[in-house]
């Protein structure tokens, strides 16, 4: 039997190799819908790995209390109208709850940086409390964070993000120099190590952060402010109920009333970012079922034109000893192979397609097993449009068959 | 000795529309091993018909056809087609070869279904096409070869599977009767040999190289003779 297998592979190759143009152009259907299917499989796996670590920077156990929703629906004015997060939250939520582990405040605003001519603009001036360390997945790399002291007296320090070190600072050590924000001057004490986009937009590496006490005296007094929440890893949806009553409390809310404030959490964006998943996903998969039907239909009709022009060839075959099951192998073959082909090809693109996505928009590889199902996907193209071509053949009758001009 | 083959009562019965054509109308025919036989009768009379139904790519509408004992009549389209390859070697008019490949791998084809493994493939397929004297043109394709060497061709693929009979349907009728003559005496050489061959003609002179001539009228066997 696999004597017989490999006289059809020779068979079916030679009748392709006789063909080139034919096939190649029969395999475009097959082409688009591999490469649709990889390329899309890529995109997500790589979109996959930068919101994980996108989302790590959020944390899994961090809840983030502010007066507005990440992807709420309400109506601006709605949230706007909402009371501000005071400062005072933060103790009492310390303070009343079983879950908590730590609260950093925070105030944030768009400032210009600059130092001696050089000048970073649009920079997020953060102020909050040596409690953002917990609340966050920074990392001091040269120097030290805001202290207690310094948050209370409202010390003129700043702790710079790493993009901004490099902007101003190049080469050069930042540490107990000046830089300028508005009209005030602010000593460096600490360098941020670098940590890469948020989403892939936006960057974390140019903020500077600035004792709470003082942003609040120099740049505003009342910006919106937003509450880090760190708590138990372990009860992180009971940490929310029950700081979500805590809130409530501290609100004056009643029973029937609806919360006046958003506790914010990494699930927001997974929510998110799983319907983007779902509409790429869903566009490759239609764009791939498209395009293989489409293709499979030109394959099939490509191998009944291939089984009427070698209708004498199937009769001589057939007069010679070929059974029914083999003419059925060599043609089902000659379909698999054009569809591999047409696999192959897209696939390659596909690879190439993905290099160029992992050095211009994102980190991505094309997973190993995403090649071999679309290797089996095309397989089964081939066979599923070879079906039928290859059954009429088999079924030929050999005189007739020999007969036909 | 023990039949070859055995006929009795074969008919073949084509429908067209809500016409029947009677192509055969009952053959009774023993033929022994090493018998050669020409077979002869005005056209349409039914002499391909026959041939098919005798190499076992038709089978009778009725009657019974046995092939060394064994019952064809009986048997489905796998054990057709097992034996047409171990045990028929068929040449056609028209040679049938198939275009693209050369003359050895059209010889080598019929072992590749018998499952010979590669190696006695292509030894059994050059010793045939020595024994139809085309060795030097081994791997030329039937495009680059004369009638009459494709004709031999096609003798080599019959003859390479070492068949109890080889069939001829008209193997002379494309040729010139220079060509033709080649072809006889090659078939004379086989049966000197110690082969089976029943062969088609319309021409006299060809019938007569064989010991045995059958005369068709109508879908049947008019006469049966034995040459002198
Ligand atoms: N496939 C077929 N369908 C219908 N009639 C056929 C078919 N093949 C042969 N015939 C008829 O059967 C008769 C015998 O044909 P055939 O055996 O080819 O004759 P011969 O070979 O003696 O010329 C003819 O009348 C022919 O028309
Ligand atoms: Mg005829």
């Amino acid at each position: 039997m696999f004597r017989l297998f490999i006289g059809n592979v020779r068979i079916a190759t030679e009748a392709i190799v006789a063909n080139k143009a034919r096939t190649l152009l029969t395999t475009l259907g097959i082409i688009i819908g591999i490469l649709a299917v990889t390329l899309m499989g890529t995109l997500i796996s790589g979109l996959d790995r930068s919101f994980e670590r996108s989302m790590s920077f959020l944390g899994r156990d961090v809840l983030f209390i502010s007066k507005h929703e990440w992807f709420g629906n309400q109506e601006w004015w709605e949230v706007r109208n909402r009371p501000d997060i005071k400062l005072d939250y933060a103790g009492k939520l310390m303070e009343y709850s079983k879950y908590v582990r730590a609260v950093a405040p925070v105030v944030r605003r768009r400032l210009e940086v600059v130092r001696k001519g050089k000048s970073v603009s649009d920079v997020m001036v953060v102020g909050t409390t040596p409690e953002y360390t917990l609340t966050s997945t920074i990392n001091v790399e040269n120097g030290r964070f805001i202290t207690r002291g310094e948050e209370r007296s409202g010390s003129r320090v700043v702790v710079i993000g790493y993009d901004v070190a490099q902007a101003l600072f190049e080469g050069e050590d930042p540490l107990d120099k000046k830089v300028k924000m508005g009209p005030y001057s602010f000593r460096v004490i600490g360098v941020i190590e670098k940590q890469g986009k948020f989403l892939g937009l936006f960057s974390m590496d140019d903020q500077v952060i600035i004792p709470l006490g003082s942003f609040m005296r120099l740049f505003s007094r009342r910006g919106w402010m937003q509450l880090n929440v760190k708590v138990d890893s372990d009860h992180v949806s009971e940490a929310r109920d029950e700081v979500r009553g805590i809130m409530r409390r501290l609100r004056g809310l009643h029973p029937q009333e609806k919360d006046n404030f958003a506790i914010n959490q990494q699930d927001a964006f997974r929510k998110q970012y799983g319907m983007i998943k779902l509409a790429i996903g869903g566009t490759g998969i239609f764009i791939t079922i498209l395009s293989l039907v489409v293709g499979g239909i030109g394959i099939m009709n490509i191998m009944f034109v291939s089984v009427k022009e070698r209708t004498r060839e199937i009769g001589v075959r057939k007069a010679i000893g070929a059974t029914r099951a083999v003419i059925l192998q060599q043609f089902l073959l000659e379909a698999v192979f054009i569809c591999l082909i047409g696999g192959l090809t897209g696939l390659l693109l596909a690879y190439g397609g993905s290099l160029l996505i992992d050095k211009y928009v994102f980190p991505s590889t094309m997973p190993v097993w995403l090649a071999v199902v679309s290797m089996g996907l095309s397989m089964l193209v081939g066979i599923i449009s070879g079906l039928a071509p290859s059954f009429k053949a088999a079924r030929l009758d050999p005189i007739e068959a020999l007969r036909y001009e | 000795m023990n039949d070859l083959i055995t006929l009795k009562g074969v008919t073949r019965v084509y429908e067209v529309g809500t016409e029947k054509i009677h192509a055969l109308a009952g053959v009774d025919l023993t033929i022994r091993p090493n018998e050669y036989i020409s077979t002869m009768g005005p056209s349409g009379s039914g002499k391909s018909t026959l041939m098919n139904i005798i190499g076992c790519l038709d089978t009778p509408t009725s009657g019974t056809y046995e092939f060394e004992g064994e019952p064809v009549h009986k048997m489905d389209d796998n054990q057709l087609a097992s034996i047409r390859n171990r045990k028929i070697g068929f040449v056609f008019q028209t040679f049938n070869l198939l275009p693209k490949l050369t003359a050895l791998r059209n010889v080598e084809l019929p072992l590749i279904y018998a499952n010979v493994p590669r190696d006695e493939r292509l030894e059994q397929a050059e010793r045939a096409l020595r024994r139809v004297g085309l060795i030097d043109r081994m791997n030329h394709k039937p495009n680059e070869l004369s009638g009459g060497q494709r004709q031999r061709v096609a003798i080599a693929r019959a003859l390479v599977t070492n068949p109890s009979v080889i069939l001829a349907d008209e193997p002379t009728g494309n040729l010139d009767s220079k060509s033709g003559e080649d072809i006889m005496r090659l078939f004379d050489d086989l049966h000197e040999a110690g082969n089976t061959i029943i062969l088609v003609t319309h021409e006299e002179y060809i019938a007569k190289h064989a010991q045995r001539t059958l005369h068709i009228l109508d879908g049947k066997i008019n006469e049966d003779t034995l040459n002198g």
